[in-house]
């Protein structure tokens, strides 16, 4: 289902940025990097934020399943976090003129939770699988996600102009047709995402039963 | 009039997320590939057991 929703949604989304969604009137043709580069950001969210709700899920029922379905999410948002920031770089040197800008609380905060997630890997695969590495990586997931309110928090109170606010109290600070293509690459990003989870997921539940099943093939023979 | 430098600035961020994607299909096709490796190798042990 995911899969298919991506395959849609993925080409359509890039058909309206690139033959629908009109040239904006500041910043020109680049603006349309925002159609990406927004939605990978919001995907790397939703990503951290749901392994560190399977890692809560975990410590609270010690269901081993939980450890891998809050490990891969931070696989996965770690990989959209790369995007995030390789995209960012390219949108803030076509249009500030700077790779990076460490002036700004929100670059420099979203830089620190990709840093942090990274950590995560290193934290996990220093210590022996089983429950103690599920219990560690799932208070270090916990950990992290506190970071993510306050990266939106900085965006919004952020005084500085080199960042632009899309979305205020006052909804979308864009016309239909844009706000309409942002939500598709949004719907598309996150199915992408969605789509690569079922698959990750579906990959590491066929390697742990093969496994058990050349274990017990080799113990019996 | 589009600015040629931008057109390749939106170029390579939608190269980038496509190339990531593309390689992320290509890691799982290779995992894909392992595992149906070792598929074979169990069935192969199997085999050589009921023959055996």
């Amino acid at each position: 289902m995911a899969v298919v929703l991506a395959a849609t949604l993925m080409p359509l989304a890039v058909a309206m940025i690139f033959f629908y969604v009109p040239t904006d009137v500041d910043q020109g043709y680049s603006q349309r990097i925002f159609y990406f580069h927004v939605p990978i950001a919001l995907t790397t969210y939703t990503l951290f934020a749901w392994g560190a709700l399977n890692a809560a899920r975990f410590l609270w029922t010690r269901d081993m399943r939980l450890d891998l379905k809050s490990y891969v999410p931070m696989h996965l948002g770690v990989m959209f976090g790369c995007l995030t920031l390789v995209t960012g770089s390219l949108w803030a040197h076509i249009s500030w003129g700077v790779w990076w800008y460490w002036g700004s609380t929100e670059l420099t905060t979203f830089l620190i939770i990709f840093l942090f997630y990274c950590a995560y890997f290193m934290l996990r695969f220093s210590v022996e699988p089983g429950e103690k590495r599920a219990t560690f990586s799932a208070v270090y997931a916990l950990l992290g996600v506190g970071l993510i309110p306050i990266s939106v928090i900085a965006v919004h109170t952020a005084q500085d102009i080199i960042h632009p606010i899309t979305f205020s109290r006052n909804g979308a600070n864009m016309d239909g047709s844009m706000f309409a293509t942002f939500l598709v690459s949004l719907a598309a990003l996150l199915s992408l995402a969605v789509a690569m989870y079922c698959i990750e997921m579906r990959g590491k539940r066929i390697d742990d039963r093969l496994k058990q099943l050349r274990r017990l093939a080799e113990a019996s023979s | 009039m589009i600015d040629e430098t931008a057109v390749k600035y939106v170029a390579a961020v939608y190269g980038v997320t496509w190339v990531v994607a593309i390689a992320y299909i290509g890691i799982l096709h290779t995992k894909f590939g392992r595992l149906e490796r070792q598929i074979d190798e169990i069935v192969k042990l199997m085999e050589a057991r009921s023959d055996g």
